[in-house]
């Protein structure tokens, strides 16, 4: 059934692999910083004010927008501010976020949830339930978790995603290492609502440990572990149906329509956590890796700042580079002073070293052999760098998951995916763009017909207006002569009712 | 021989025929490059080339009556791309029309507004909501940014936004084309 490749791609080692994945608790941070923005979707509207205590779990942000979900506090405490900082994004631009400074109680607020009869309660519920908890997908795209359980609706076969083919990732290794329990139970709560047939749970052949102990607590016939060849990007959802299932998703599509739903290990800990301990997002493990240190898993909560993360660590005094994300799909960033978000799964703290400069293209070919989608990246790059959108969008720019491969295997070090980046961005732009000049046009034109109608309506009512007068000035002198007798006998009747008088 | 020139004669009337029809049924309404240079005209309506907004611009430049260099909100981008479609020489862009400034739209500091309408009467694409004597607005999404509504406000209380990116439409640097 499953043909368990798949074209390209690439085999990295763990960089900074370890004896033994564990993770640490990290202590209360004194100070979270929560950013409004979400990966998808309007900025969240906060409901609290500056100097209100708000307890751990309280919703401080809301949007209306169905699709997102809401934004808790990570701690307790008091809100210091609601301002703009710099958040982890690649933009480097400053974001809307709520600071919480902590009281060091962590008094947490009384929430709903199902409780460990999940099974009484109806999808919907269920659904709502993850909504309200904050589950986004925690794999690194930050995708809302009840928005595709809400998609599939004839779901029959789920797929976990403990694959994290990331290297150097190691948080969603310890987790099912150490909470495999809480996923399989996890499992069975998507099994509940979504009523797909089977589970397939798959993890990469390195994460032997993970898989043991997830076996170990696997008694549900519905649910199956696979373990797949370690391979870069095999993580990837559409490669992950391709390998598991030989089902290809196509272009544009999504894998609801083919009856299939993915979710990444740590968001299913988290709907457990969410529906069955009635607890909403407000921590996740996070993975300090890089030869500056010794690499760590930290649970840590949301909106704490990198700079403490990594102080947890045995970090060298040396200068460094920063990278958030994996080593391929991450982001290098300048500054420590960011906030921890659902989505940030690893660290990187490299000692400073010169990048290497970008060479010209030697049309080696390299790039589009590693290509996973069997895009040619090649030629996506001559056209993006000639800002020829029209050209990209013909070689399939959007299939693009710039996992980055290409760009790994360059022999010229030319950073190939973020010229990818740059022209999705700029098409979204130039549509956005588009449209907003097709609307103006529209309403220009609207606006000439609409002046020039009222214009014809005017003179068409003046018209009628004047032949109305007229007919009526041409009726009065027909009845004339008749008028002035009229007038006649009155003057008459008054001059002699005068002399009367007299 | 004779059968030959029949031939080609019948051929000639029947391919005629169908040219003829051809030119009729499918006459090409209008110029068509005047609807290719309104596609490329950003469509703000702002009257700065002296036209009477972005179709009239149009026209006069597919009649040859206008310079490629009179459109401030399309930038330099916009006449080089004008002079690409006209296949003429590229200007740089002529300041007596105004100057190219980055996008925005304007908004209503609706305490001050008095009810005039002067604005609405000046809004090229009908973005004002209002009527007389009472409070009128500005629907940003529809706003192109023409600022002919500023001048004509009799208690100035019409500002300018500037739209800065935001995440969502934040678009990447492509990385430094200094190849060693």
């Amino acid at each position: 059934m499953s043909s368990q490749t798949y074209p390209g791609g690439v085999v990295i080692a763990n960089p900074y692999p370890v004896d033994q994945v564990k993770i640490i608790q990290a202590p209360l941070p004194n100070k979270v910083v929560l950013p409004l923005q979400q990966r998808i979707g309007e900025e969240a509207k906060s409901c609290i004010k500056v100097g209100d205590r708000v307890l751990t779990g309280q919703v401080i942000a809301q949007t209306e927008d169905q699709f997102c979900v809401p934004i808790h506090a990570s701690i307790s405490g008091i809100v210091t501010a609601i301002d703009k900082q710099a958040i982890p994004h690649k933009s480097g631009l400053k974001s809307t976020c709520i600071s919480i400074e902590s009281d060091g109680q962590d008094e947490w607020i009384k929430t709903q949830g199902c409780g460990s009869d999940f099974l009484h309660c109806d999808r919907q519920t269920i659904i709502d339930y993850i909504q309200h908890s904050g589950i986004v997908g925690l794999g690194g795209a930050g995708f809302p978790s009840h928005a595709k359980l809400n998609k599939a609706i004839d779901c029959h076969t789920l797929i976990i995603n403990g694959t994290e083919c990331e290297p150097g990732v190691m948080c969603d290794d310890a987790l099912m290492q150490y909470h495999p329990r809480e996923v399989i139970r996890g499992v069975e709560i998507l099994l509940h609502i979504t009523g797909a047939q089977q589970a397939i749970i798959a993890i990469e052949k390195d994460k032997q440990e993970a898989y043991q102990s997830l076996l170990m607590f696997n008694h549900n016939d519905r649910i199956s572990l696979t373990q797949l060849p370690t391979k870069y990007t095999s993580g990837a959802e559409k490669l992950l149906i391709k390998t598991l299932l030989d089902v290809e998703i196509p272009s544009g599509g999504f894998a609801a329509d083919k009856g299939i739903l993915c979710q990444n290990v740590s968001s299913v800990k988290a709907i457990f956590d969410a529906v069955i301990d009635q607890r909403p997002l407000v921590s996740r493990i996070v993975t300090i890796t890089g030869d500056a240190l010794t690499p760590i898993n930290v649970e840590v909560r949301l909106g704490t700042s990198f700079e403490q993360v990594i102080n947890l660590t045995d970090v060298n005094n040396q200068a460094h580079d920063y990278r958030m994300g994996g080593m391929m799909m991450g982001v290098d960033i300048e500054t420590t002073q960011m906030p921890i978000c659902k989505i940030t799964n690893c660290i990187f703290v490299n000692n400073k070293t010169l990048k290497q400069p970008a060479k010209e293209c030697i049309r080696c070919n390299t790039c589009n052999t590693v290509c996973p989608i069997g895009l040619l990246p090649q030629q996506l790059y001559w056209h993006a760098k000639s800002e020829n959108i029209e050209k990209c969008t013909d070689y399939h720019l959007s299939d693009c998951i710039e996992c980055a491969c290409c760009s790994y295997v360059c022999p010229s070090n030319i950073d190939l995916v973020s010229y990818f980046s740059f022209a999705k961005a700029l098409d979204k732009k130039q549509t956005a763009d588009q449209e907003r000049i097709d609307i103006a046009r529209d309403r220009f034109e609207f606006r000439e017909y609409r002046l020039d109608r009222n214009k014809e309506e005017r003179s068409k009512m003046m018209a009628e207006k004047k032949q109305a007068l007229k007919e009526k000035m041409a009726k009065d002198k027909e009845q004339g002569l008749e008028q002035t007798d009229k007038i006649a006998q009155a003057m008459a009747r008054v001059k002699k009712t005068k002399e009367d008088n007299a | 021989m004779i059968e030959s020139v029949v031939i080609f004669s019948g051929l000639t009337l029947v391919l005629g025929l169908i040219l003829g029809y051809a030119a009729i049924r499918f006459k090409v309404k209008g110029n068509p490059l005047v609807d290719q240079i309104d596609a490329i005209l950003p469509q703000t309506q702002c009257g700065q080339c002296d036209f009477a907004g972005c179709r009239p611009y149009a026209e006069a430049l597919a009649k040859g009556e206008a310079q490629i260099n009179q459109c401030p909100p399309g930038g330099q981008e916009g006449a080089d791309a004008l002079a690409e479609l006209l296949n003429v020489e590229t200007l740089a862009l002529n300041e007596e029309h105004g100057e190219s400034k980055p996008r925005h739209v304007v908004y209503v500091d609706e305490k001050l507004c008095i009810g005039c309408t002067l604005c609405i009467q000046a809004c090229p694409v009908d973005a004002f909501v209002g009527a007389s004597k009472v409070m009128t607005t500005v629907i940003e999404d529809e706003c192109t940014g023409c600022d002919l509504c500023i001048p004509v406000c009799p208690v100035d209380c019409i500002y300018v936004r500037e739209i800065n990116p935001t995440l969502l439409t934040y678009v990447p640097t492509i990385p430094g084309e200094a190849f060693v």
